[in-house]
């Protein structure tokens, strides 16, 4: 198939369909009720129709479900759930559980032993939120529990070193560290389903309590609780199903040392920066000709190292760019990301910050957001840019960049 | 944890044990078996960082910490480099108390740091106890880094006798608000996350530093103490591990070592077995270590609760390169129930009839005269004196009771700025004394466990202590050092009753 830009790209898969639960706390609802409700969703918004029984396996994605609500063997409640008795996979990788399992789908569609199959995301943090704080460091080095950190404050070390390499004492560095959740905020004022709907100032949170220094509570995701999944299938069966499939043109992940604390570098994720490379090169796509990117903002600095990682922004000067982009900004809708006259819009939905972050939905989340919007399904949230909408990146993290999940989407590859 | 996960942790834990590529030099923590950059032509080697210093390269002050740490409230976590950068790790900065408001941490980085042997949690009060060395102290404050010299020793003594020595007393202190006529103006107080056993491990590494004595050649380890933190499970073996005492074999070691009891003198009471052990064939090993630590017990408003302190006394024997003979001794023992605490009881009971005397008194004054009869010394050859100090009268009133003098004694009394270390007490006067004594002095100790016992001992100095003095810390040095920091009762309790 012709790609954009006249290359040639064959898509992994195609996304005919998407569903999504809200965010936040749903202590109500059991996690294989949260799943089923955004498989169901799913299902039932592809075009043409989906059968249940035309669904050949699902991969499902979750970090904690052990943990939080003493189950296992989802595929058994998944199996009972759906009435359905096929091939299933649970996929577990921290905050990118959901982007692996996505790359597991997009991996078996393209391998060819099936023609469509269910990828689902879940979480259930509220069931245990007393614990949570404690269960969420399975994704470090069992020596950085030891150390008394907390993810918040993994993090907040990476924002330190990064304020201390680069800010270099410049007011403007902490303010655009928190403007990152003003922006993502503002994203998700009009996103129906995300957790936090409302407007919040750079003062808001640089005021707001201290969590692990440097990093307050506005700068970190909440705990929530969520399921998102989509329908995948060969691209070449798309068009049965839907007439705007969205396609998967790259797909790739990387790994690195679990500990933070122990790998080559504390301002920027390796693993990131080598999914996204091998991700545009596969594509032939840089950077700038991504128009969206849903970003793993499980804290602000993560989104910050991201534009660095990506090669968006050079590296140690992407404050500077958030910090031009956010006060240069004078739309009301999307606050883009600017770099040579154009621009990248990040995290439209709210990201993980504002519309939450169920962490093994987050990385189907992010493919869900990035399909209504390629497909101008956002509703009030929906992105406007000059020219046809068209290409868009999601990047998922887990722990603290063990993992790296990066996928790139495009509407339109004739 | 499991148990099995435990002993896993602990050999990696307690030294900061990582793996070196011999071929390129990288170096791996957790440790890795083989290289990624040698493949499979790796041959690794493991390397440890417990004497090293380290540089703080990022962190954050937690303020919601995980369950397991709530009990240390808000502290900050970072990562430590090693090696210029070659290996890196975590690890929480302990003896730090967060400043109010927001903490600038980027003002910390590149600060010096010193592992520390700290408590890290517990399962529940029922379970295991976790022990390591990935704590830090900033090394511009209260403890400083010291290397850790390992010499060969040059000079073979007859008799055996002090080797080495090193005392450990926490940076918190508490002030005695009233004047008791005890004499006691302020005690130190365990940090929340020390115990006896961290304060053992923090003594025996500065006595192993001072004596520059190879730990490995160390075949035996006492330590006495009333407050080991498990009923049943000796602190030495946490000691021996984390000191690395006795040649190593299969993640072992070969030495051995109790846990002993006698009130505040079950240290002091194995001077002379330690002695007697290093200069017997049989034993076929060169040191003997012996340890008296204490987190001292006391009762909310208790009188004690009033004269308590914490810290630990290491002392090594040996017959090499010895800084003073242990000359003679004299025990002295009797069953006097003075004070006494039940299994199961968290604090002693005391001040009935025979506090003081004729408890303390008299088996302290007899054990005293004796050891004069015995070496034939008048009270004015002995230069200094030190006596158990439960508090600063009683050693006092012993020594001028025994024939000596008050500028004898006033050197010993360090109990006044440091409390009633119980086993730690007579060591810790004993090391204090040591740290201003001259070659040819004569040193009398005599210490009291309650129950009830006394021992003198007369020690000789010898030339060898000049050698040494640079590597000591002394006690006075300890006791007003710039950085100690002083803390209220309710927190001088909290953090005790952690301990």
């Amino acid at each position: 198939m012709d790609a954009p830009f006249g290359w040639k790209v064959k898509p992994y898969a195609a996304i005919i369909g998407a569903g999504r639960t809200a965010f936040g706390e749903q202590w109500y609802k059991d996690p294989e009720k949260l799943l089923m409700e955004a498989g169901i969703g799913a299902v039932e918004s592809v075009d043409s129709g989906l059968r249940r029984r035309d669904i050949q396996a699902c991969y499902f994605g979750s970090f904690l479900y052990q943990a939080t609500n003493k189950l296992g063997l989802v595929p058994g409640y998944m199996a009972r759930e759906l009435g359905i008795n096929i091939p299933m996979n649970t996929t577990e990788a921290a905050c990118g559980s959901g982007g692996s399992a996505f790359y597991n789908a997009c991996i078996a569609i393209k391998s060819g032993v099936y023609d469509v199959v269910l990828v689902g995301g879940f979480e259930k943090m509220t069931d245990r939120s007393s614990k949570i704080i404690d269960d969420l460091m399975f994704a470090a080095d069992p020596h950085e529990f030891d150390a008394g950190f907390t993810f918040s404050g993994l993090y907040a070390a990476m924002m330190a070193r990064y304020i201390y390499d680069y800010g270099r004492g410049d007011r403007r560095c902490l303010e655009a560290l928190a403007q990152i959740a003003c922006k993502n905020h503002h994203h998700a004022v009009n996103n129906e389903y995300a957790q936090f709907r409302r407007e919040i100032r750079v003062q808001d949170v640089l005021k707001s309590a201290p969590i692990a220094d440097p990093i307050r509570l506005l700068h970190c995701s909440p705990i929530s609780d969520g399921a998102a999944a989509v329908i995948l299938t060969k691209p070449e069966l798309a068009k049965r199903f839907t007439d705007t499939p969205i396609y998967v043109i790259g797909s790739q992940q990387a790994t690195d040392d679990v500990s933070l604390c122990t790998r080559e570098s504390l301002t920027g994720i390796k693993a990131t920066r080598l999914a996204v490379g091998k991700a545009l090169k596969e594509t032939k796509l840089s950077m700038e000709n991504l128009q969206i990117a849903e970003v793993h903002d499980c804290f602000t600095i993560e989104e910050a190292v991201f534009l660095e990682d990506s090669g968006f922004y050079e590296k140690g000067k992407a404050w500077e760019s958030i910090y031009e982009s956010y006060e240069s900004f004078k739309g009301s809708k999307h606050v883009p990301y600017v770099k040579d006259g154009g621009g990248l819009i990040v995290n439209p939905g709210g990201g993980l910050k504002a519309d939450g972050h169920p962490v093994g939905a987050t990385g189907v989340r992010q493919i869900y957001e990035c399909f209504k919007q390629l497909r101008k399904e956002a509703g009030k949230h929906q992105v406007e840019v000059d020219g046809d909408l068209n290409l868009a990146l999601c990047d998922n993290i887990g722990g603290t960049g063990g993992i790296a999940t990066v996928h790139i989407l495009a509407r339109d590859i004739s | 944890m499991s148990e099995p996960i435990t002993r896993r942790r602990i050999l990696v834990d307690y030294r900061i044990r990582a793996s070196r590529c011999v071929n390129c030099g990288r170096t791996y923590f957790p440790p890795k078996f083989f290289c990624n950059t040698e493949g499979r032509s790796s041959r690794m080697n493991y390397v440890d960082y417990f004497n090293s210093r380290g540089t703080l390269i990022s962190g954050s002050a937690i303020r919601k910490p995980t369950n397991k740490f709530l009990h240390l409230g808000s502290f900050i976590s970072g990562v430590v480099s090693f090696d210029d950068g070659n290996v890196r790790v975590p690890g929480r900065i302990t003896d730090y108390t967060l400043p109010d408001g927001e903490l600038d941490i980027t003002r910390l980085i590149g600060r010096g740091v010193v592992p520390r042997f700290r408590r890290l949690y517990t399962d529940g009060s029922q379970g295991l106890i976790y022990y390591s060395s990935l704590n830090f102290s900033f090394d511009d404050d209260y403890y400083p880094y010291q290397e850790y010299v390992k010499v060969e020793p040059s000079n073979t003594s007859e008799r055996p006798g002090i080797v080495g020595y090193g005392v450990y007393l926490p940076k918190f202190r508490i002030k005695n608000e009233e004047e008791s006529g005890l004499g006691m103006k302020e005690r130190t107080v365990p940090f929340a996350d020390e115990d006896t056993t961290t304060f053992a491990v923090e003594a025996g590494k500065r006595a192993l530093i001072h004596s520059g004595v190879d730990g490995k050649h160390v075949k035996k380890c006492f330590l006495g103490s009333e407050s080991t933190p498990y009923a049943v499970k000796p602190s030495m073996s946490t000691v021996c591990q984390a000191l690395q005492l006795g040649e190593e074999y299969e993640d072992g070691f070969f030495s051995g070592g109790i846990d002993s009891q006698f009130a505040c003198k079950a240290a002091t009471d194995l001077f002379i077995d330690a002695a007697a052990l290093v200069a017997y064939s049989t034993f076929g090993g060169e040191y003997v270590m012996v340890i008296g630590s204490d987190n001292a017990q006391a009762a909310r408003n208790d009188p004690l609760d009033f004269t308590v302190g914490a810290g630990a006394a290491a002392f090594l024997f040996g017959r090499r390169d010895v800084i003073a003979t242990l000359d003679y001794y004299v025990p002295y023992t009797s069953d006097t129930p003075d004070f006494y605490r039940r299994e199961g009881q968290k604090y002693p009971r005391h001040g009935g009839r025979f506090t003081g005397e004729p408890a303390y008194f008299k088996h302290v004054v007899t054990a005293m005269k004796a050891a004069l009869r015995v070496s034939g010394l008048a009270p004015k050859d002995i230069r200094f004196v030190v006596n158990h100090s439960p508090n600063a009268k009683y050693p006092y009133q012993a020594a001028l009771e025994a024939g000596f003098e008050k500028e004898q004694v006033e050197p010993g009394l360090v109990v006044k700025y440091i409390g009633n270390l119980y086993s730690g007490s007579s060591p810790t006067a004993l090391a204090a004394v040591l740290d201003l004594a001259e070659p040819g002095d004569c040193i009398m100790m005599t210490s009291y466990g309650s129950g009830a016992g006394s021992e003198s001992y007369i020690f000789t100095v010898t030339k060898e202590i000049e050698n040494k003095r640079e590597r000591s810390i002394p006690v006075k040095q300890q006791i007003e050092n710039l950085h100690r920091e002083y803390v209220d009762y309710n927190t001088y309790r909290s953090w005790k009753e952690l301990s």
